[in-house]
């Protein structure tokens, strides 16, 4: 019972033509919706509800909210009421507030950034079916995504002030809304400061995650694949679509996942994810990265920070 | 300053560096200099989200393509500021870099 995953993420776009070319075409993600505001919505063809991706056409950059899904509808009493008495503000909004979804709780997570919970969405299916499906569909386009996995959202972090929104989040989510704790960065003298945290309640390494920044924002949403070769055949897909790439394929140290970063059109930035790195159980200790290995951490392999990876985020409200 | 080559390149000069770089018409300020392994505009999500690569055009025609309001106000854009990687050249350009890599105050302790 509780939050099962990531349900989906609504972003702003400066220009809907060029985001749904990119999220369609490029990522393969398959439209499913669009309302009378202009609001796209799309999935992937692995996902069986109506949609993870909503685009809202905007003058900023950045994300409206994020949604995780709960199992069932009682979650929803429960998990408000521990809001509530976390100290939280938190509204039940009513059917259909949240696009095709029932009920939903909203609030602000400690950082500033907004969240819905939400127990019912529209159900459409996978492209492949239940009854004897294939292993894929026909007719995918461009890296064909599988489905949203996680995002990452820059924290407040100013230690010298006694502002750490990682930890405040950590906090809320591990105590209220039953994440586990799968991996932190902890940096600062004494090793005290925790400086990024990736939370897990499915058995992956990561469903959300939090990195300490000046402002806080929208690091990226990551979509998943099976495996390295796939990530390298999306990074092609970027490439021929001369998509601005952040990052190409590599292994992250936290994670352990293959990875590849690159922007949408509007500079969101968003990733390719292959394998599940590590079974993630409750029991499994918590892996502490310390601040003379963040390189590593980060890009395994260089073991060297890249500024524009650390810097370069958009607008979490 | 003004002369233009035939083939519709325009030359981009730093006044912060004293640089200049070549840019096609149907490239970006940003995406040109970076295609030429060259620095000087901080370079970020070359969609205009991140506000990394504000410039000031001091001199020069450009075109711009949607910018995040969140980085280039519609009362900046009339006095020319704009985001490189959403920026085409229509005669020579010359600007002063305004956008920086965000310099944080935690960046002692390790992380962004
Ligand atoms: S590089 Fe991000 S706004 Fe230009
Ligand atoms: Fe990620």
């Amino acid at each position: 019972m509780g939050v099962m995953r990531i349900g989906h993420i609504n972003l702003r776009v400066l220009d809907m033509v060029a985001a749904r070319k990119h999220y369609e075409e490029i990522l393969g993600l398959m439209p499913s919706a669009e309302d009378d505001k202009g609001n796209v919505y799309l999935k992937g063809w692995d996902e069986w509800d109506k949609y993870s991706i909503m685009l809202s056409a905007s003058d900023r950059a950045g994300m409206n909210h994020v949604a995780y899904k709960v199992e069932s509808d009682g979650d929803l009493d429960e998990l408000k009421s521990r809001i509530i008495e976390y100290g939280l503000d938190v509204e039940m909004v009513p059917p259909g507030t949240l696009p095709f979804c029932g009920r939903a709780l909203r609030f602000w997570m400690p950082s500033g950034h907004l969240m819905y919970l939400y127990a019912e969405k529209e159900f459409v299916g996978k492209a492949v079916g239940v009854n004897n499906p294939d292993p894929w569909p026909d007719g995918l386009k461009g890296a064909g995504v599988h489905w949203l996995d996680h995002c990452l959202l820059i924290c407040e972090l100013d230690p010298p002030s006694g502002i750490n929104k990682v930890a405040d989040n950590t906090r809320f989510f591990t105590e209220v809304l039953g994440f586990r704790l799968t991996e932190q960065i902890m940096a600062g003298p004494d090793h005290t400061v925790q400086a990024a945290a990736f939370l897990a309640r499915t058995t992956t390494p990561h469903d959300i995650a939090f990195v300490g920044g000046p402002t806080l924002g929208l690091h990226h949403c990551s979509f998943f694949l099976d495996e390295w070769a796939d990530v390298l055949k999306a990074a092609d897909v970027l490439g021929k679509n001369k998509v601005k790439i952040d990052v190409t394929p590599q292994r992250h140290g936290i994670t352990r996942g293959a990875t590849s970063y690159f922007f949408d059109p509007s500079g969101n930035r968003n990733e390719t994810f292959a394998g599940l790195g590590y079974l993630s159980q409750p029991d499994m200790p918590v892996i502490t990265w310390t601040e003379e290995e963040i390189g590593s951490a980060i890009f395994f392999h260089t073991g060297e920070l890249n500024p524009a990876f650390t810097t370069v985020y958009t607008e979490g409200v | 300053m003004t002369e233009t080559t035939a083939t519709g390149n325009y030359r981009v000069h730093l006044v912060d560096t004293g640089e200049s770089y070549s840019c096609p018409a149907n490239r970006t300020l940003l995406n040109a200099m970076v295609a030429l392994g060259r620095q000087g505009i901080p370079s970020g999500c070359h969609g205009g989200g991140c506000g990394v690569c504000k410039v000031h055009i001091l001199q020069g025609e450009v075109t711009t393509l949607a910018m995040s309001r969140a980085h280039v106000s519609k009362e900046e854009e009339a006095i020319g500021y704009a985001l490189a990687c959403r920026t085409y050249p229509i005669s020579d350009v010359v600007l002063k870099v305004v956008g920086r890599m965000r310099k944080s105050v935690v960046y002692r302790y390790g992380f962004i």
